[in-house]
């Protein structure tokens, strides 16, 4: 099995290492921060991020270094830095693992970023259920703090850079990055539209810029090693690095692995994950994350990076792979994350808000048996009327289940609804779902 | 008025094919209603920002690549835009619809918004007749909100517009959506019955029934209304409201978007407060006292008896043996003939009427200094000011609506405020203007004089001042900055409680303003000193150079519908209708000429100085109409013993009100409701009042009665019907002429200023420019008796809507100073001084400040009682809504 330079989960795999500012500095922690405060000017760091070809590992994908160029100039400020740490993409949990065995590595590339933008102030919004890492983050900034990587004066130079942990109350959406930015203004987590954009109109109508965990962390790494030597790694010249890709579902061993962009899937659950959990065979994967549709086991083949993922019909997004093995009712995952959807909707626009109900429903007779001819086809209109039509991506993203499984896995829906309409007497026709 | 001094960059593009050019920032949805294309929509309203959350509005825009939210979408040079021509978009709008339609329930037969319901309109033009929702529909429990807004969660459409309103316009942020999905409803923020401002607002923005008024609930469909479109008749603000009658019955109030001088926005009392008209005691007959009683008469004897014993009177004593006084809640062509009627065929000048309460002050500082009785600013300006001051104006319950103009201008335009008021900055029920001050002074009821006082030295001390101005009256401005460079910053200290850095900060800001105006309310014009502290806010203006400014000005708050009206129709004695003195020659012959009829030589008299007249004897006649001094004032001021000598007393009244009760006869009049005529806003802005109903019982118009008096009295004095009284007015005051959609602002002259700064500023300049005397003990309270959002004057404690939401008075506290003198909500509380003692239950407010308790006026029977009487020297206007008080706890009952 091809061995990968860890370059993110590295300090963590050492035995021994706590994570403390103390281990993180024996590292090499803390270097780049200091070169950038030395020797380099604002311009320069976002010229090195641009060059490294990293783009947001938050599940959108948008090149970084071009998102920091967004920020304007000549505004008098303040300006913001918002490090997305909300991470409830199902099937996804690296974010939570680079902020509870190594806080500083991200720390320290929120602290690069906010000297880049010209941001004194910025904020972790984690999810309210990580209380064990906004623990250990709070506690990993007072140790920034008091070793003067933080707070005023940081390191002697006169910046102020300030970083504070602010917990979320348990909602998917506020990993919207507008939504994300409503409740860190305390209001409630609602998508805003766009535009503006956050790099204009962000944080309190100021300019902003908002980035996830695993795209903090690699900022100090590109500091150190040069933007170019990052753009060398992984699937060039649009997919660079690696990614810390979250394997999950039937398969022997399901955790976090970083490994460089481009691998094919085949290589990522077969070698690094292991391979199935028994002898039934892959019968279909989802790749980025429950936003993002299904593939099946045609899709193998297919280079884990943003471009060939999303020819193949799907979204690189979070890099949550999660593998389903054959007996898996297509019909019952569909339902499964669409009850996500649905629970997570916040309920701010009418397709979305409406659709989410109404598509649950109807999975939900059918999976009990008590679907109806004409069901496919109003799942067909109502994703139809669902997609691009809405305030924000979850309407995309709630769509992709139904739309990829109906697509691979339609005879699985008709076989529910024949059996349906042969068992279940007309006067029996009661929708199951009450809400 | 302040207009824009840059052009507007115009955008030229294409909607449905119909070319129009627009200013740049316009939005597409506001772009297509120019030209026609009604775009349909839920969630976009023109008075909030944009929030593109029901996407009906979407349309097709050439070279985008996904539908577009046209609320939201800035029109762009050359953009093309199809709305009604786009299949894709007329698709997506049935779809909207039948997601909406996926969970609303088929409520329309029960539904109060059937027949002006969007969801209809709309589910009318583009759905299918059939909806292909085939599940379970979510249900919330039907619960109580409130006693006056009723809320049915299950047709809640979620586009926020209540939310949105309450927060955006009205700044009081009373609802908010809980829960997610399609379990999101709309409840009170927090867990409670909704408690806010019950400004309607919520109910009227509702496109569909989920908010609804209580009120009127179940009484009508809309289309058995009838509409009468009129003036409210509760301040001075002067809301456009629609009467919605049934039957000669009064069904419910409401205000069209974008109409009046409010813009469709109302208050509690506006929207709830009609049901006065209709109120079970209303006067129908009129009365005549027999012995202890009244008894029924018809209008011919009453009348008669009137005129007889009036002509007794005068030729017995003379004409100023008879006094009258008129309501500011009259039109102004019942006030125009009353005060004809006492001039012209009783013979007297001695008229006054509720301008005298306080308003006086405002108009006559107006006048003594720039020569114009109306504001020279209007609404809008306020709204397009840079810098706002508000001194003493407690706005948000005395005059909501030019309050929400002040929230507009801070909120939507980046005004920055600066308050002198007696409140707090604190969270409420209902909004609280110095919350968006960006300083705020906050005084005792008895600190205004002084903060006045520092905020000028503040401006002088740093040299805020006009150059061009003090280069041309050199005299008056170094007389005033001596004088308050006299005063002593630790005494300025001392007596408000604020350091010298609060009062120069915000002379910092009000120095930067460019388009400058001065609120003042009844906190100032009600309190002793109330004119001289007026006429400090009008040196202020001359100071920094403002007072000439186009957009710039003082705008003293009428607290009366037609107040301003009052003192325009010649309700105040020495004042001729039109504004002229009384002392006028000139005036007074034109006057006379016009009427045929010669104008009296005698002088005219205010209340209190009838007050006096009548404890001496000298008044034996009085001629009240809808005033109540008997209620109004505080026995302090002698208005028992005054009126036990009137030996003929005569009320015109809606209610038998207490002084009604004391009199010899009394007429019932017809309210706002039942007739036309006009009322003059605190703008100065004349509009028409319409008659929604007939007049109750045998009530009549009052200048129909006083026109009836003048025929018993051998001295006709007739009108066919009130436009003939309009006309006369407008012929005789060319002021009076406007009856467009806005006022025209009075021009401040600069004879008149020179006039000030020559000479006439010298006469009361050293009682103005010193400190009060101030000798409060520690444990004393300063108890101030003010006005309620939900309340105006004893009128509207016959609206049964307003009753429910405050039907008694308490005393209100900051929680901390209850708690330090050991009370809570609900104790009573013994509260006495030398005038005399009352026992009250306590109510807690954080937004009163420590030391200070508020009563409402409108509940105060008793506690009138400890009110102190004082006079102002110049205007005679009488003080009495201040006292010193002693607090006691009593035991629990």
């Amino acid at each position: 099995m091809a061995e990968y330079e860890k370059i993110l989960l590295k300090n963590m795999e050492q035995p021994g290492y706590s994570g403390s500012l103390a281990d993180y500095e024996q590292a090499g922690g803390y270097q780049a921060f200091r070169k950038v405060l030395n020797d380099m000017q604002p311009d320069q760091v976002i010229e090195e991020v641009k060059k490294s070809g990293l783009r947001g590992r938050g599940g959108a994908g948008f090149p970084t270094g071009v998102k920091w160029g967004f920020i304007p100039k000549d505004h008098p400020g303040p300006r913001y830095l918002c490090c997305n740490a909300d991470e409830s993409e199902p099937g996804t949990f690296k974010d939570r693992q680079l902020m509870e065995r190594d806080p500083h590595q991200m720390l320290e590339g929120m602290a690069i970023t906010c000297f880049a933008i010209g941001a004194e102030t910025s904020y972790v919004y984690i999810r309210g259920e990580f209380r064990l890492g906004a623990k250990i983050l709070e506690k990993a900034v007072q140790e920034a703090k008091a070793a003067g990587y933080l707070g005023g004066n940081v390191l002697g130079t006169g910046r102020t850079i300030n970083i504070h942990v602010h917990a979320g109350a348990g909602a998917y959406i506020c990993g919207e990055e507008t939504a994300l930015l409503e409740s860190l203004e305390g209001k409630r987590g609602m998508p805003r539209f766009k535009p503006p954009f956050p790099a204009t109109h962000g944080l309190y109508q100021k300019p902003t810029v908002v980035n996830n965990v695993e795209t903090m962390a690699n900022i100090p790494h590109i500091i150190n090693r040069g933007g170019e030597w990052f753009a060398g790694i992984g699937s060039p010249p649009k997919s660079c690095g690696t990614r810390i890709f979250c394997l999950s579902g039937h398969v022997k061993r399901p955790g976090n692995y970083e490994v460089p962009m481009g691998i094919p899937f085949r290589e990522f659950i077969y070698d690094v994950g292991g391979g199935m959990r028994s002898d039934k065979p892959l019968k279909a994967f989802i790749p980025g994350g429950a936003s993002a549709p299904f593939l099946t086991p045609d899709h193998l083949d297919v280079k884990m990076d943003f471009e060939a993922v999303a020819m193949a019909g799907s979204m690189l997004g979070s890099g949550g792979v999660t593998v389903m093995e054959e007996g898996t009712s297509m019909v019952w995952a569909a339902l499964r994350l669409m009850e996500f959807f649905y629970h997570e909707s916040c309920g701010k626009c009418t397709p979305c808000r409406e659709g989410s109900s109404w598509m649950t429903q109807i999975l939900q007779r059918i999976w009990n048996k008590r679907g109806r001819t004409g069901d496919l086809e109003m799942l067909d209109e109502l994703c139809r009327n669902i997609a691009g039509r809405t305030v924000c991506a979850f309407g995309e993203a709630e769509v992709g289940p139904i739309q990829s499984t109906l697509k691979y896995f339609r005879h699985e829906y008709e076989a529910l609804i024949r059996e349906a309409e042969a068992t279940m007497p007309r006067s029996k026709e009661i929708p199951v779902m009450t809400h | 008025m302040a207009t824009q001094a840059t052009t507007k960059e115009m955008v030229t593009l294409t909607i449905d094919g119909k070319s129009t050019s627009v200013p740049k920032g316009t939005l597409v949805i506001e772009a297509a209603r120019q030209v026609g294309v009604m775009v349909p929509h839920f969630c976009y309203h023109p008075k909030l920002s944009p929030d593109a959350n029901c996407r009906m509005c979407l349309v097709e825009i050439e070279k985008m690549p996904r539908l577009q939210t046209s609320c939201s979408t800035p029109v762009a040079e050359g953009m093309v835009v199809k709305s009604s021509t786009s299949t894709q978009a007329q698709e997506a709008r049935k779809s909207v619809l039948d997601f909406i339609l996926a969970n609303h329930p088929l409520d329309c037969p029960v539904c109060d918004q059937g027949g002006r319901c969007d969801l209809q309109d709309f589910s009318h033009e583009y759905t299918a007749t059939t909806s292909r929702f085939k599940e379970l529909k979510r249900v919330f429990q039907k619960e109580y909100f409130s006693p006056l807004i009723e809320t049915q969660m299950n047709r809640c459409v979620q586009c926020l517009r209540c939310v949105r309103y309450c927060d955006q316009v009205m700044d009081v942020k009373a609802l908010a959506p809980v829960g997610r999905g399609t379990l999101t409803e709309i409840k009170a923020f927090g867990a409670h019955e909704l408690d806010c401002e019950f400004c309607g607002g919520c109910v009227q923005i509702c496109p569909v029934g989920a908010i609804t008024s209580r009120l009127s609930m179940y009484e009508f469909r809309p289309w058995m209304l009838k509409r009468t479109d009129s003036v409210c008749g509760y301040c001075g603000d002067g809301c456009q409201i629609t009467f919605q009658t049934k039957n000669n019955d009064l069904i419910e109030v409401n205000s069209t978007q974008g109409s009046g001088r409010n813009n469709g926005d109302l208050c509690a009392r506006g929207y709830f407060g009609y049901h006065v008209s209709e109120h079970p005691d209303r006067l129908t007959l009129p009365l005549i006292k027999k012995g202890n009683e009244f008894q029924p008469v018809q209008w011919e004897d009453a009348l008669e008896l009137v005129g007889q014993r009036l002509l007794d009177i005068k030729a017995k004593h003379g004409a100023d043996a008879i006094g009258g006084l008129i309501s500011g809640r009259c039109t102004n062509e019942d006030i125009y003939v009353f005060q004809k009627f006492m001039r012209g065929v009783v013979g007297t000048n001695r008229i006054d009427s509720s301008v005298r309460y306080g308003h006086l002050n405002g108009v006559h500082a107006l006048q003594r200094v720039q020569g114009t009785y109306r504001w020279s600013v209007s609404f809008d300006d306020i709204v397009s000011a840079d810098t706002l001051l508000l001194v003493g104006t407690n706005i948000t319950e005395t005059n909501p609506i030019t309050g929400l103009k002040v929230k507009e201008a801070v909120k939507r335009r980046g005004a920055k405020l600066v308050t002198i008021e007696a409140l707090e900055t604190a969270i409420g029920t209902i909004s609280n203007i110095v919350n968006l001050a960006q300083h705020h002074l906050g005084v005792k009821p008895t600190g205004y004089a002084t903060a006045i006082l520092g905020l000028l030295k503040a401006v002088v001390d740093q040299g805020l001042l006009d150059g061009e101005f003090q280069a041309k009256s050199p005299a008056y401005f170094n007389d005033v900055s001596a004088r308050l460079q006299a005063l002593s910053w630790d005494s300025i200290h001392g007596q408000t409680g604020l350091a010298s850095d609060a009062f120069k900060q915000a002379a910092q800001v009000f120095g930067r303003g460019k388009e400058v105006v001065i609120l003042v309310g009844p906190g100032v014009l009600r309190a002793a000193g109330g004119f001289g502290m007026t006429m400090n806010l009008l040196d202020l203006l001359l100071l920094t150079g403002k007072i000439m400014t186009p957009g710039c000005g003082l705008a003293p708050l009428a607290e009366e519908n037609n107040d301003q009206g009052a003192f325009e129709m010649g309700g105040t004695g020495a004042v001729l209708p039109g504004g002229a003195s009384l002392g006028d020659p000139e005036a007074r012959n034109n006057l006379s000429q016009a009427w045929g009829r010669p104008i009296p030589e005698t002088p005219g008299s205010s209340l209190p100085q009838m007050i006096e007249d009548a404890q001496q004897g000298k008044l034996k006649a009085l001629f009240i109409v809808g005033e109540n001094p008997l209620s109004s004032l505080p026995p302090s001021s002698g208005i028992h013993s005054a009126l036990e000598k009137v030996e003929f007393l005569v009320c015109q009244e809606l209610f038998l009100t207490e002084t009604a009760q004391q009199a010899q006869v009394v007429l019932p009049a017809s309210s706002y409701a039942e007739k036309d005529g006009t009322f003059t806003n605190t703008e100065g802005h004349i509009q028409s009042v319409r008659k929604a109903i007939d007049p109750v019982g045998d009530s009549r118009p009052d200048w129909e009665i006083f026109s009836a008096l003048s025929v018993m009295m051998n001295d006709p004095m007739e009108y066919e019907d009130v436009k003939q009284i309009g006309k006369e007015i407008r012929n005789l005051f060319p002021g009076t002429r406007t009856l467009g959609p806005a006022p025209l602002p009075a021009q401040p002259d600069s004879s008149s200023i020179a006039r000030y700064v020559t000479v006439d500023y010298q006469r009361d300049m050293a009682t103005r420019y010193q400190l009060p005397t101030n000798t409060t003990e520690t444990e004393e309270i300063t108890l101030q008796v003010s006005q309620s959002l939900f309340h105006s004057g004893k009128f509207s404690r016959k609206a049964k809507g307003l009753l429910q939401v405050e039907d008694r008075g308490k005393i209100y506290l900051h929680p901390e100073e209850a708690a330090r003198r050991g009370v809570g909500e609900g104790d009573t509380v013994k509260v006495s001084n030398s005038l005399g003692e009352v026992i009250v239950p306590v109510g807690l407010r954080e937004r009163i400040p420590q030391g200070v308790a508020v009563f409402p006026e409108h509940f105060d029977e008793e506690v009138r009682r400890l009110l102190p009487y004082s006079i102002d020297p110049e205007t005679q206007v009488p003080y009495y809504k201040v006292a010193r008080v002693h607090f006691e706890k009593l035991a629990r009952q």
